[in-house]
């Protein structure tokens, strides 16, 4: 039916033939030159790219892909270059994208056959990826004549990357939740210490009464002021819910604690900063990060990551310390990007994988410049380590900080955390309600992943 | 009017044109010939053929195996096949009806919205000097040359309800619009920008199509003393309706696939009210790694779309 | 023409109104992109109160960490090859469809419009293991000739060639024009507009295009502009500077190629005498 119909049907057939007249090859030849051009051009384009296979000689060619992109990228594109002119021999190449997509392609890779031989798994993503024999067990490379000495490392991090007696990773450092604040409020506000300088809250009553002083501030030329804001809610709540001793799932994995009491009070907590003491606006999923650094917000909670983000702003003068114990006990959250071997490495190509990652790990103090901090305990015990501020503030936290759970899940149950803190934080539902309806789905997808039989009553009430 | 003039001979139109003996032979031909003369026509298709069954109807149909199967990329077993399974789960999955939802309301927004809008600006462009014509043309399309990566950055940023550019220029009028943190407006605010990211090729289309309306017409409408918009009820749009009806069907084959905007700037939120149907399809597929699930809905996606396609052929093609 | 002077002066306003709205955001990422990062991030107004070349200066004068220009280079060539592709195959697939009465045609032509509505991302990873055996991943050619496969172009192209009248064609072959001929001499040449249209169509989406060079491309020398811009942005944050520079090197270049595909549209239109 639509074939019978032309768009133009009902045009003139003489207007046609006008124009007809009109256009005669001169006009025209050229468009249809390059016609004839394309055949040639993609005939070449194709005997090139078959004959594209590079032949690197005796190079061992390394794909090193991340998902460093910003300032992050570029400190590491340094460090591999760096790598590259000590190791003649090998040659690393390093792609980067958006964490956000790296994931996809990482497993697009996978499929096709052509994952990279070195690449960099963040902990919330290992297991999945581990579980899946991705990766390769790196006992015979620690415990080799080039190895690294495991004790060196904290023991809450690399127990991450260890499972049935193997270590499947060299964790690069550990993105840890902190407090940044912001010092010209803090002065304004007169929340300073004895020589006047600004004086970050360090627990629960200091920090409302530094929130609460900062919001008073009230309108300013830049805008409403206030004390504090939420970032990314689930970094945020699991700083939060770490400190009140939740869990988010049983011991064996095989249950399911999102809504526990614990957690429920932290997240209580979380709401009644924006509803009862009114220290933060409503929460805005995305992108509250910019009012920190327009100066408009006391503090905020976020990982050591943003730190580039402040330093190449230049007119901010904040600060940055360990995050105030709001609960019963102290804790934070925390990440790491751990540095992984493909699983089907032949030996020549593990051996110079294996060297590079130790490379990354024996120089992670460069890494930690760019915004990270190194979980190596030597490193962070230098005069180096200990004049980069920021960091050196954040990495106070390391003992106390909590990875969220890796399982292979990881991202399903995500999606059900983040739905039930936005609905919570935007008051949408009462935090109860909110984990109640988190732990079913979350139940649902354990069941569908086997790890509870579905006949088994829902485990937590 | 040229319009008006009788048809040339054609034989005088193309000088350029040598008579070869081939044309006359085939004439002759006799039954062979003339099924070889029937399907030389699949020369010209053969290219096109090759690559669209190579890289169109191949990666289908093994989507299509890939819905059938309980594929999930990081699992060491191989996949087993599970019939309807994936399908059946589509519905009883809460997020899946979510999603649905939440792209029939963008569908149903942004598709009379775009392209009322664009009707409107093309007449109105169309009835403007020439020179100008070009100009005013030039700058609606202009935002569809950008990537969507960069406009939705920029868009994440003016609709910021605290810091947004948007709400700083509404607050000397008392204004203040919850742009992305309602579950009612951050829709609209997503259909606001896209029909700005999205009107330009159905302008461009509808433009070239009123272009083809002969001048007569309107001349003959203006000696009966049609104007304004009776002109427009009586010749513009009848003559246009073969064009409107091509841009409106992409405009709803586009829409139902509609990703990068809430892709980028809600992500899916507030509250999953604008995770539409593709943004939990990648989620699905990509992130949950679940390829045959995610294969399963984008064939009911894809059967949607083909029933809202098939329908409005027949609603046009009625009047 | 039946409007009044005054009333069209009138609709003259609106539209330059309703365009200047749809252009503004794009001369403020423009004008943005010559602010330095604090003001950015502050808004105090449209003009930078301090210009400053900071942005495109780190961009530009890095090309070992950000090869801005080979990725300008490799857009560029992509884009024109897939755009030269998708014009040949489809003209000469909507010819045999819309003037060559095939055996099989009609259900053929339905197959190819019912394609439009296949969500793309079905396809992604298909294609993607098709590629991989090809040796084509990684190079310029898994994002060319896969675009080839399109079913716009056909569709477009089918729709106005069933507008050309017949008698034309009738009389080329009378006087002894082949198919080939036909088509080189009377479709192409009658349907300028139409392929400029389709040219302008495919160029942009190409251009645009992220997830293909994302997941079919490897190296970052090979990659097209939209996702090298990408790498300025993380999931945390994104440096605002940077981006908006970027994206202004990203989009000069495509306005420019449209405006020459522009004046080609209006050309083709004004030769043929449609309106006066």
């Amino acid at each position: 039916m639509l074939a019978k119909e032309g768009l133009l049907g009902h045009l003139n057939v003489t207007r046609f033939s006008h124009r007809f007249q009109v256009i005669t090859m001169p006009t025209f030849v050229r468009f249809r030159l390059l016609l004839l051009l394309l055949p040639l051009a993609l005939i070449g384009l194709i005997i090139t790219g078959m004959s594209g296979c590079r032949g690197g000689g005796d190079v061992i060619h390394l794909r090193y892909w991340n998902g460093f992109t910003g300032p992050d990228g570029r400190t590491m594109l340094q460090m591999v270059r760096r790598f590259n002119e000590e190791n003649p021999d090998v040659r690393v190449t390093m792609q980067r994208m958006a964490w956000n997509t790296y994931y996809n392609k990482l497993f697009v890779a996978g499929l096709g056959g052509r994952a990279p031989e070195v690449f960099v798994l963040q902990t919330d993503a290992f297991v999945r990826f581990m579980q899946a024999d991705f990766l390769r067990p790196l006992n015979d490379k620690i415990m080799g004549e080039n190895g690294i000495d495991m004790s060196d490392f904290d023991p809450n991090v690399i127990d991450t990357v260890y499972h049935n007696g193997n270590y499947y990773a060299v964790p690069l450092d550990a993105y840890i939740l902190g407090m940044y604040y912001n010092r010209d409020l803090f002065r304004q506000a007169g929340i300073v210490d004895e020589h006047g300088d600004p004086a970050p809250p360090t627990n629960r009553e200091e920090f409302l009464h530094a929130t609460r002083k900062i919001t008073e501030l009230g309108q300013t030329d830049i805008g409403n002021i206030w004390g504090f804001v939420f970032t990314f809610f689930r970094y945020n709540l699991a700083g939060i819910m770490s400190q009140f001793g939740g869990s988010l799932f049983s011991e064996d994995g095989t249950r399911t604690l999102i809504n526990s009491p614990e957690n429920v009070e932290a997240l209580e907590f979380a709401v009644s900063l924006i509803q009862e003491h009114r220290v933060a606006p409503n929460p805005e999923a995305i992108d509250s990060w910019i009012g920190f650094r327009q100066g408009r917000v006391g503090l905020v909670f976020d990982g050591i990551y943003m730190l580039p983000d402040l330093q190449r702003q230049g007119d901010l003068d904040f600060g940055a310390a360990p995050i105030p114990q709001l609960g019963p006990e102290p804790g934070t959250w925390m990440g790491s990007h751990n540095i992984c071997l493909r699983a089907d490495l032949d030996e020549e190509t593990a051996e110079a994988a294996w060297r590079f990652a130790r490379f990354l790990s024996d120089n992670s103090l460069d890494w930690a410049e760019g915004g990270q901090v190194p979980v190596r305990r030597s490193l962070r015990d230098t005069e180096r380590f200990n004049n980069m501020y920021a960091q050196r503030e954040f990495a106070r936290q390391l003992e106390i900080g909590q990875y969220l759970p890796s399982n292979p899940f990881v991202f399903e149950y995500f999606t059900e955390l983040d739905l039930a803190l936005e609905r919570a934080l935007r008051g949408r539902m009462t935090p109860q309600a909110a984990l109640d309806l988190a732990a079913a789905n979350i139940q649902e997808i354990m069941r569908r992943y086997g790890i509870i039989p579905s006949d088994e009553a829902d485990g937590e009430t | 009017m040229s319009n008006q003039t009788p048809l040339p001979e054609p034989q005088e139109q193309l000088p350029a044109v040598g008579p070869t003996a081939r044309g006359v032979e085939n004439y002759r031909g006799n039954a062979r010939r003339r099924i070889i003369r029937r399907y030389s026509g699949y020369l010209f298709l053969a290219p096109y053929l090759v690559l669209f069954f190579s890289f169109l109807i191949l990666p289908l149909i093994y989507g299509f195996w890939l819905s059938l199967v309980d594929y999930e990329m990081l699992s060491p077993e191989p996949p087993g096949f599970v019939g309807l399974d994936n399908y059946s789960e589509a519905m009883d999955d809460p997020y899946f009806w979510q999603a649905m939802k939440a792209t029939g309301l963008y569908v149903g927004m942004a598709v009379p919205l775009g392209i009322g809008l664009a009707l409107l600006m093309a007449v109105l462009i169309d009835s403007l000097p020439q020179k100008r014509q070009g100009f005013y043309r030039l700058m609606i399309f202009m935002p569809t040359m950008i990537t969507i990566t960069v406009a939705g950055l920029v868009w994440r940023w003016f609709y910021h309800s605290e810091f947004g550019l948007f709400n700083a220029m509404l607050e000397r009028f008392d204004i203040w619009v919850p742009w992305l943190t309602d579950t009612t407006w951050a829709m609209r605010s997503i259909v606001l920008m896209s029909v700005w990211w999205t009107i330009g090729v159905p302008l461009v289309i509808l433009m070239a199509g009123l272009k083809q309306i002969p001048v007569s017409y309107y001349e003959a409408a203006a000696i009966d003393g049609a104007t304004g918009y009776r002109r427009f009820l009586y010749i513009t749009f009848p003559l246009l309706r073969p064009i409107l009806l091509f841009v409106v069907v992409l405009s709803i084959i586009g829409s139902f696939q509609v990703f990068g905007q809430t892709f980028i700037i809600t992500e899916g939120g507030p509250e999953l009210a604008t995770r539409v149907i593709m943004h939990y399809i990648y989620d699905t597929a990509f992130n949950f790694y679940r390829m045959g699930y995610g294969a399963a809905m984008s064939w009911i996606l894809f059967a949607v779309i083909i029933v809202f396609s098939l329908l409005q052929f027949r609603i046009f093609r009625e009047r | 023409m039946g409007i009044s002077k005054n009333t069209q002066r009138a609709i003259e306003v609106f539209v330059l109104i309703v365009a200047a709205i749809f252009v503004m955001p794009i001369i403020l990422v423009f004008i943005t992109s010559f602010k330095p990062e604090p003001e950015i991030i502050r808004f105090q107004g449209i003009l930078p109160i301090q210009w400053t070349l900071e942005n495109f200066r780190e961009i530009l004068g890095n090309p070992e960490e950000i090869p801005i220009f080979r990725w300008l280079l490799n857009s560029l060539f992509i884009s024109s090859m897939v755009t030269l592709l998708v014009l040949t195959v489809s003209s000469m697939a909507a010819y045999a469809l819309a003037r060559l009465n095939l055996p099989g045609g009609r259900i053929l032509f339905f197959l190819i419009i019912a394609t439009l509505m296949v969500p793309p991302q079905i396809l992604l990873v298909p294609v993607y293991l098709i590629l991989n055996p090809l040796g084509w991943l990684d190079t310029p050619l898994a994002l060319i000739i896969p675009a080839g496969a399109g079913a716009f172009g056909v569709f477009l192209l089918h729709q106005f060639f069933k507008g050309i009248p017949k008698d034309l064609e009738e009389a080329a072959a009378i006087d002894g024009c082949s198919k080939l001929g036909i088509y080189w001499h009377v479709i192409l040449p009658l349907s300028k507009p139409a392929l400029a249209t389709l040219g302008i169509f495919t160029f942009i989406g190409s251009w645009n295009d992220f997830m293909g060079p994302l997941i079919f491309l490897d190296s970052v020398e090979k990659y097209t502009l939209p996702v090298g811009i990408a790498l300025f942005q993380t999931s945390y944050y994104a440096e605002y500077g940077l981006t908006l520079a970027a994206s202004v090197i990203c989009t000069f270049p495509i306005i420019v190629v449209f405006l020459f595909f522009h004046k080609f549209i209006i050309r083709g239109i004004a030769m043929s005498g449609l309106k006066e």
